[in-house]
């Protein structure tokens, strides 16, 4: 249904550029920064989490709300790479269900953290509720890492006019 | 006489076992899967503490960050495990990959900065009380350890790109089915 707009999608200059130019700025280093800002974000989140959960109570939460600027530089190069890898490869993620489980992982963990960092902001005491959530929060990330992962593994087609054997 | 880099690959080689059990359709992912939640849990704990070193969150003492570095060593650890799993299943991929070296010599660098740290600043911080700014070689520390272990994760992601068998990006075809879609 959306072939017609995979073939043009795979057709743009900028596609073209990621998929084949052999400049290590092209595809290899859109993945690496992708990398670097799953590092920053989701682990400053973990940091986050564990303290929450009662490791490192000499840090006050609060002290946490300092590092989101560079949660939030994690996050939007990870935007802007992840849609450069959609771009590159629009038919390989969109018909690959492993693509979209991980979008909705990255969503659900996103919701917590700007719930977590409500409570932070507000000095409350940490409640059983924000364990909870602190405890979910690493798993999802866990679970969002494990899915990004396995997206080199899971294909069923890789371009509009090749099918993944 | 053998070259070392030879030895080096026998020696990992022999370990035929690792291999099989890597060589499982699921396994390899799985390491590495382990291998990039390791990667998170380093670079978050270690980027904490070096932004604090940096002067972020200067009014908590550098002290309480430090409890965060036991989380570090736990990344680094998960991660020396499952690389090592990785190199003993093809250990010709990574001993004549530049990418990889590049890698290891940023982690041996990584290693002799925290020496430095622990062999000089360490000892004055506890004096630093909340809202001290970190002497100058604290900050560079903090500084030298963000930008290594940042270069450690790029040079991870390049080691595809460098293998010795090849995966230069733009060889369109085997570069898809080779080091996209394995």
């Amino acid at each position: 249904m959306f072939d017609p707009l995979f073939t043009w999608l795979e057709s743009t200059a900028f596609s073209l550029w990621i998929v084949e130019s052999p400049s290590l700025f092209a595809f290899p280093g859109i993945l690496a920064a992708h990398t670097v800002g799953l590092g920053l974000l989701a682990g400053l989140n973990g940091a986050l989490d564990l303290r929450l959960l009662g490791f490192a109570r000499s840090i006050p939460p609060a002290a946490f709300v300092r590092f989101l600027p560079v949660m939030w530089f994690g996050l939007s190069l990870n935007v802007l790479t992840g849609i450069a890898l959609l771009l590159a490869y629009p038919t390989k993620a969109l018909t690959n269900p492993v693509f979209y489980l991980k979008l909705a992982l990255i969503a659900a963990a996103l919701v917590i953290l700007r719930n977590l960092l409500r409570h932070t902001r507000a000095a409350l005491p940490v409640s059983r509720t924000t364990k909870i959530l602190a405890a979910t929060s690493l798993m999802i990330w866990a679970a969002a890492i494990t899915a990004g992962r396995l997206l080199a593994y899971t294909c069923t087609r890789l371009t509009v006019e090749v099918t993944c054997s | 006489m053998i070259p070392f880099q030879v030895q080096l690959e026998m020696a990992l080689a022999s370990f035929t076992q690792v291999a099989a059990f890597m060589q499982r359709s699921w396994a390899w992912p799985v390491v590495e899967s382990v291998h990039f939640i390791g990667l998170t849990l380093l670079l978050g704990s270690i980027a904490a503490w070096d932004l604090r070193l940096l002067g972020v969150a200067r009014q908590v003492p550098i002290a309480a960050f430090h409890r965060l570095i036991p989380f570090a060593v736990l990344g680094f650890g998960i991660n020396a495990a499952s690389g090592s799993l990785f190199l003993m299943t093809f250990p010709d991929q990574y001993i004549y990959n530049p990418a990889f070296h590049l890698k290891m010599l940023c982690v041996i660098l990584a290693g002799a900065n925290v020496m430095v740290f622990y062999f000089t600043v360490f000892r004055r911080l506890g004096s630093l009380g909340p809202g001290a700014q970190g002497p100058m070689l604290a900050r560079l520390n903090g500084a030298v350890s963000l930008a290594l272990w940042v270069t450690v994760i790029i040079c991870g992601r390049m080691i595809t790109f460098y293998r010795p068998n090849g995966c230069r990006p733009g060889e369109a075809a085997g570069f898809l089915a080779e080091c996209i879609v394995r």
